[in-house]
């Protein structure tokens, strides 16, 4: 009798520290989905990543600068369109995400480019990128190369 | 006798609903093939022969846009160091060629640098056949480059830096469109996707 009671506290210690850790984990403030890469010839010396930045804080945060062994150089960029005219210029100050916001990179607007492509942009390959905060840090994630 | 005839219509009554209803379902089906295509591209009023237009392919060989008549030809300014409008406008036109199916093989997709001071012939052709091995990319001298961009109403200009360092090239980012009769047909903006753009394309096939 004693030991099945043991048991069951045990457990429902177990269950708490797991929800626990679980709501720790949801609460780093950032949230970084959807990392990717489009899939480019090796003809092509430069790539593109893109994600989707959410800030659950209620501190804007900026996305300084990124890091990866995967490219030469890495440069934060914008593509603008003025009388369909696309424009390409680096990001002054890096990219803001609000508080309680998002930040979407994708393609025609904000991205990360790669320039001098160290590694193959093909189908299903991983590249890590560290990723640069000026509030949250460093945070490293995996983009998958992928055509879409 | 107004009773009888309150009764009759009341009898009727369901066999009326069941012809509206049948009339419904077949205006459902008909209406929406009768109405027009819409097109996502900004179609031209007067369609006139694309301007002419003769640059390097791979190997040196020389190819008109004359080379493509019975085909429809989607003509793309770009360049193979572009990380970012380039390669998702040419994903995008394969995803159209795949939406064409067996009639992929009516149109021909061409994209000619706007840096030729890099892409040379034999780079544009592997960069291009990345994308689908039908594409072709043509390349030639800077003059030839702003002849063909001018016929076309496409604005480029190099961004700084050198060959060394590495630049950018701003561009007019949209998609020209020709007919198999060789008539410039529409200007597709940058951003639509493989389905919009074959929609478009199949109404001149």
């Amino acid at each position: 009798m004693n030991q099945r009671r043991g048991t069951r506290t045990w457990m429902a210690g177990t269950v708490a520290a797991v929800l626990l850790l679980a709501a720790c984990g949801s609460e780093g403030g950032l949230t970084i989905d959807d990392t990717w890469g489009r899939t480019s010839p090796s003809a092509a010396a430069n790539g593109a990543f893109y994600m989707t930045i959410g800030n659950d804080t209620g501190q804007a945060d900026v996305l300084e600068s990124v890091s990866t062994d995967a490219c030469g150089t890495v440069e934060l960029h914008q593509t603008t369109m003025v009388d369909d005219v696309m424009r390409m210029s680096p990001v002054e100050g890096g990219i803001e995400i609000p508080a309680h916001g998002e930040a979407v990179l994708e393609p025609g607007g904000f991205h990360v480019m790669c320039l001098d492509k160290q590694v193959a942009f093909d189908e299903g390959v991983t590249v890590d990128l560290t990723l640069h905060f000026a509030v949250a840090g460093d945070r490293t994630v995996e983009a998958e190369i992928r055509s879409e | 006798m107004l009773d009888g005839g309150g009764g009759t219509v009341k009898r009727a009554l369901p066999y009326l609903f069941a012809v509206l209803l049948g009339v419904v379902v077949a205006l459902a089906i008909v209406v929406p093939r009768l109405r027009p295509h819409e097109f996502v591209g900004t179609v031209l009023d007067d369609p006139e022969p694309a301007p002419a237009l003769t640059l390097t392919a791979a190997g040196g060989e020389q190819v008109s846009l004359d080379d493509f008549t019975g085909k429809a030809v989607l003509l793309y300014f770009g360049y193979t160091s572009c990380p970012d409008v380039c390669p998702t406008t040419l994903a995008a036109l394969a995803d159209a060629l795949d939406e064409l199916g067996s009639r992929r093989d009516e149109v021909q997709v061409v994209m000619v640098t706007v840096d030729p001071a890099r892409d040379t012939p034999e780079l544009l052709a592997s960069y291009v056949a990345h994308f689908d091995p039908s594409f072709i990319g043509l390349g030639g001298t800077a003059e030839e480059i702003a002849t063909a961009a001018s016929a076309y109403g496409i604005y480029y200009q190099k961004g700084e830096g050198t060959v060394e360092t590495g630049y950018e090239v701003d561009h007019t980012a949209q998609v020209m469109l020709i007919d198999p009769q060789g008539r410039y047909r529409e200007v597709l903006p940058f951003g639509l996707d493989g389905a919009a753009i074959a929609g478009d394309v199949a109404e001149y096939l």
